[in-house]
């Protein structure tokens, strides 16, 4: 591996590695914009410039690989002349309008100006004007005039999606990013030319004027749209919670996980966090005694459900759990089924169009923990019926418990008769999860779940990867994670405190996950540590 | 007449638009030579041409817009019968290019990159076109014309049909 | 009178068809190299001395041998009749009147490289001249002069017409132009002889150039070197045009000197008048005053000066000149010639228009022409390719050598 000096640092990189890179490995940040480590070198904005030794001229470190014995210099005063100089060109017509630009804060331009520019400006002349305000598609703003032409979106639409509907037309300083005339960009990720655009002229149209970025907190955490698991971070405004019309969750953005989903998310899972704050939320538990089920307290409704658990026989209990459901929750859940017998369970309810893969990120499983689910042993017990079996079992009254997490059943592929016989045919309804709905409203009992944005827990993606998500906000109202209602209802039930499971008796989202490390061979020696911010494999 | 808004190259034509992407390594090569074909047959590049000649070429419509909007000599709008392109760079400047231009507005009663109304005349003014020893000088449709004079220019503008 | 060498042909009415051609001599270049190895056709090459003669001014042997040795990828030989350098017109002149030189010279050329496929870019707007290569391309093809017949596993011409773009004259915005694309140059590395057009090795190489090959080996690389300068060899077309009287393309030796052009070669200023500056390579190259004049004007001449030789066009300027109104005209054209690709040529160029248009409108600033210098400076050497260097040329040459003249302008508020 080449030996090359740094700003007086000697470090070894791979062969082909290009200066940005290796200066970061040096320590040293080079500033830029059109490079970026996903897409193909385009050289055009110059401000990556470096001094080398023995090289008259400063040269950009994007398109300059590492060498044997190469010394490299990214803080002379020529190459900070420099980057004066090409941050003055870069402004040269662009438009004021930080004031009403979202992407103020988060601008490179701002960032940049304020660390290498600080010059006084000198152009009076009128600028160059394109077109502003120009939706894309569903998602992406174009200002024409903010645009730096970096052309990094063109190369995402180029590279990634391979579906080019972005082009820079024109030339000189009349170029000027844009659409073939009567074509969207609308492509299933489109969200990311928001991420790559260093400056203002793609921005995301959900997040227009919501809130400032400046006011935003960040939470790591993991999509739950599909089976993979793209590392995201989950931005809330938290601080100004009278912003973003009073939602607490902002936007999502992608988190560099280089395994699962490398720099990119998909826009249905970029877009599909509105539901945490929907009006629709579970934010109390209900029982229901005459008419529809009125909120009471988790006393009252935890009693009520362990009531149902302890007076039926475990044959006459179905439990549908849900690939939504987080590693703790389910091994929790699969604790409290084992205890009690309950070999009636099931977690794979088919979705009534099936999902498709999309080649890049987005998987036909549109559930976060489908493998969590199977490895944590969420299917029949033995002689147990499965999902339709139980549905049935429940229209004929041999189940007579129907407990359904999370599932919205009259949605499913499931046929609506069926659904409805069941939902029927069961003495006693019990729905958990995050969001009021069909299911939900027959339900006898309704117990509300926090939603993984709201707790720490965990995620087994389709690739086997184990993956933490943290809390960005606090649980909705009494919103409870399933994991620790599933611990309440064993300290309710006498065969179950005897046992002392280390699972039901947590008091700790880490504490429940070293239980099912220790009873799962899968999980064996994974720890919330060990996960970290990129995850673990579990054993094959 | 083949329609600029309808555009469908005949099969002749097509043999020739294949034949061209042959004579390159990777076809894409021949997409200049194919537009050239292209506003020779429908008289000039709409966004229609620009969709139907990015199909044959596996091209998304935006990067052959992108290759249309660069060149000059790519008309996006319906041009006259004739194109008056005349030169302003140094050389024609020096040699009286200005008063030429001047004459050429007034005579056909438009300003450069105007058609004029009966759609004979499109009037450009363009960058060297590398006659300077002829200077002043424009290009009118295929031929080179030089050292104008105002009379020699009405010459040729009353020559046009 | 020197010798016409490369211009022998330029008078004649029938040298432009493949029989007119023979009859002067033609193809007995070819006749020789198609015996000679490629690497000694390269020697050959190497010891004239010869310069690329579009405007880089590179030793062509040197450039010959950048291709790596032992690659077994396909060569491609782009011919550069892209000619766009305002007050350059000799390309022209090779196409139509002696287009069989440059088929000559590409046959020498391939050999020396060992490349079956040519592309010959013409610029678009060059109809006349690319309808008459065409014609002597088929004659070509006709003769077995061309094709599969060719010794050394044949040799194909396409010929690719532009579309109006000057960026596309340079060698890689030519090559992105030949693949299809806008005329953007491409980040260097890769240089073209490793990876260049479809990403194969490749030389491209102005017509001008090819058209000395045949000289060359019919008479020696020494014999070529011994009629120039010591960096350079051979003779020349200057493209001589503005207020001389008898403009004009001009044959001589490289050691021409600009003065001698100008007033032995071209007449001198025409209507008896003075004169006051000349640009000696193309709009690209400083500017110069009359007492810098007496340059030989080969690589090293203007260049002394703080110019260039460039294409070689030479344009001269008269005491009735106002030089803030010509840097105007020659800030447009790079304004409008900008490619668009990396941000300081794109931005700056616009601006500084605007800033020259402003000055000859009678609306200039005092702060304008420091601004214009700066930022002129500034920018130099910070871009994808050399276009913008060739507008730094006439930006700070016209103020810096022309100032009082642009201040009295600003000073004055009037028009130019």
């Amino acid at each position: 591996m080449p030996k090359l000096t740094i700003n007086g640092k000697e470090i070894e990189v791979p062969a082909g590695t290009n200066l940005i890179e290796a200066a970061r490995a040096a320590g040293a940040e080079v500033p830029h914009y059109c490079y970026h480590p996903g897409l193909s070198i385009a050289g055009q904005c110059r401000l990556c410039m470096v001094d080398i030794d023995k090289v008259p001229r400063p040269q950009i470190a994007c398109n300059t690989q590492v060498a044997e014995g190469m010394v490299v210099h990214t803080e002379t005063d020529r190459v900070k002349d420099t980057r004066r100089s090409i941050m003055e060109f870069h402004l040269i017509n662009h438009p004021l309008d930080c004031p009403v630009c979202d992407q103020a804060g988060e601008c490179w331009l701002q960032i940049y100006y304020m660390k290498h520019g600080l010059y006084d400006p000198r152009m009076t002349d009128e600028k160059v004007h394109k077109p502003k305000a120009v939706p894309l598609g569903p998602h992406v703003m174009l200002d024409a005039e903010r645009c730096i032409l970096c052309s990094r979106c063109v190369r995402f639409c180029d590279e990634i999606t391979g579906t080019g509907e972005l082009g820079i037309f024109q030339r000189g300083d009349h170029s000027e990013i844009g659409l073939f005339p009567g074509t969207a960009l609308d492509n299933n990720y489109s969200g990311n030319v928001i991420d790559i655009c260093p400056v203002g002229a793609l921005t995301d149209r959900d997040f227009r004027f919501q809130v400032r970025v400046w006011y935003l907190d960040t939470a790591k955490s993991v999509c739950s749209g599909c089976a993979r698991g793209c590392n995201v971070e989950i931005h809330t405004s938290k601080q100004r919670p009278h912003h973003n019309q009073g939602k607490r969750i902002a936007r999502l953005k992608p988190r560099y996980n280089a395994e699962v989903n490398q720099w990119w998310l998909c826009d249905i899972g970029r877009y599909g966090f509105r539901w945490i704050d929907d009006d629709s939320r579970l934010t109390a538990p209900a029982v229901k005694t005459d008419g529809p089920a009125v909120e009471t307290t988790w006393d009252e409704a935890l009693a009520a459900v362990a009531g149902a658990l302890g007076r039926y026989r475990p044959e006459e209990i179905g439990v549908l759990a849900s690939p939504q459901m987080s590693n703790e929750d389910l091994w929790a859940l699969r604790r409290l089924l084992d205890g009690l017998g309950v070999a009636n369970r099931d977690f794979a309810v088919p979705p009534r169009e099936p999902g498709e893969d999309d080649k890049l990120l987005l998987r036909a499983d549109r559930n976060p923990n489908t493998r969590g689910a199977t490895l944590l042993g969420l299917g029949p017990g033995p002689g147990g019926l499965d999902a339709g079996g139980i549905l049935d079992a429940a229209a004929q009254k041999k189940v007579k418990c129907l407990w359904v997490l999370h599932h919205e059943l009259t949605a499913s592929g499931f046929a609506a008769a069926r659904v409805n016989g069941a939902l029927a045919g069961a003495e006693t309804l019990i729905f958990q999860g995050t969001n009021a709905g069909l299911t939900s409203a027959r339900a006898a009992v309704v117990l509300p779940s926090a939603a993984y944005a709201e707790t720490d827990g965990t995620f087994t993606n389709f690739q086997g990867r184990v993956q933490r998500f943290r809390p960005a906000v606090t649980p909705l109202g009494e919103a409870q994670p399933d994991w620790r209602v599933f611990g309440q209802l064993a300290a309710r039930l006498p065969k179950l405190t005897a046992a002392g499971d280390a699972a039901l008796g947590a008091e700790r989202p880490d504490q429940v996950f070293a239980a099912l490390a220790a009873g799962v061979p899968a999980f064996a020696g994974l720890s919330y540590r060990g996960l970290g911010d990129a995850g673990q494999m579990v054993k094959a | 007449m083949a329609d600029p808004k309808n555009p469908r190259f005949t099969d002749q034509q097509l043999a020739e638009v294949r034949r061209l992407q042959g004579l390159y390594p990777d076809k894409r090569g021949a997409l200049l030579p194919v537009l050239h074909l292209a506003q020779d047959t429908f008289g000039y590049i709409s966004l229609e041409i620009e969709a139907y000649v990015g199909t044959l070429f596996d091209l998304s419509p935006a990067h052959v817009h992108e290759v249309v909007t660069f060149y000059t000599m790519y008309f996006q709008q319906p041009k006259g019968r004739h194109v008056v392109a005349v030169c302003h760079n140094l050389s024609c400047h020096l040699m009286g290019a200005k008063d030429i231009i001047e004459h050429c507005k007034t005579t056909l009663g438009v300003e450069p990159g105007e058609t004029t109304a009966d759609g004979k005349v499109t009037l450009l003014t363009v960058e060297c076109l590398c006659a300077c020893e002829q200077a002043p000088m424009m290009q009118v449709d295929d031929r080179y014309e030089g050292l104008l004079t105002t009379d020699k220019v009405d010459r040729i503008l009353g020559g046009l049909a | 009178m020197a010798e016409k060498i490369l211009s022998k042909n330029f008078d004649s009415r029938d040298a432009h068809t493949l029989a007119g051609y023979r009859q002067t001599g033609g193809y007995r270049g070819w006749d020789k190299a198609k015996g000679m190895e490629p690497a000694a056709i390269t020697e050959e090459v190497k010891k004239s001395n010869l310069r690329g003669l579009g405007g880089a001014g590179f030793p062509t042997g040197v450039k010959w041998g950048f291709i790596p040795k032992g690659s077994t990828a396909p060569k491609y030989l782009v011919v550069n009749a892209d000619e766009g350098e305002p007050g350059t017109f000799k390309d022209r002149y090779i196409l139509e009147r002696d287009p069989h030189a440059l088929i000559e010279g590409m046959l020498i050329a391939a050999r020396a490289i060992d490349s079956r496929l040519g592309f010959v870019y013409i610029r678009g707007e060059y109809v006349q001249p690319w309808r008459i290569f065409g014609a002597a391309v088929k004659e070509a093809y006709d003769a077995g002069l061309l094709g599969a017949s060719v010794p050394g596993g044949g040799f194909d011409i396409v010929i690719h017409r532009g579309a109006g773009a000057y960026i596309c004259g340079e060698e890689t915005g030519l090559i992105s132009s030949l693949e299809g694309k806008k005329g953007w140059p491409k980040v260097k590395p890769p240089f073209p002889a490793v990876k260049g057009a479809f990403g194969q090795p490749t030389i491209v190489n102005n017509v001008e150039t090819l058209v000395c090959l045949q000289h060359i080996i019919t008479r020696g690389g020494e014999w070529f070197a011994g009629l120039g300068t010591k960096t350079q060899g051979g003779t020349r077309l200057y493209s001589v045009s503005g207020h001389v009287a008898r403009p004009g393309v001009i044959e001589a030796p490289v050691s021409v000197t600009l003065r001698q052009l100008i007033y032995e070669h071209c007449g001198g200023i025409r209507g008896g008048r003075r004169l006051k500056a000349v640009v000696p390579g193309g709009s690209s190259a400083a500017i110069l005053t009359p007492d810098e004049i007496d340059i030989p004007m080969d690589v090293d001449g203007p260049k002394s000066k703080g110019s260039m030789i460039g294409s070689a066009g030479v344009i001269v300027m008269d005491d009735t000149v106002s030089i803030p109104d010509a840097l105007m005209v020659v800030a447009r054209f790079y304004a409008h010639e900008s490619c668009g690709q990396c941000t300081p040529c794109r931005e700056s160029t616009g601006w500084i228009y605007k800033m020259t248009h402003r000055i000859v409108e009678g609306k200039g600033r005092k702060e304008d022409l420091d601004n214009i210098l700066d930022v002129a400076k500034r920018g130099a050497g910070t871009t994808i390719c050399a276009f913008y260097d060739g507008a730094v040329g006439p930006y700070i040459s016209y103020i810096e050598k022309f100032r009082e003249e642009f201040e009295a302008l600003i000073r004055s508020g009037a028009h130019a």
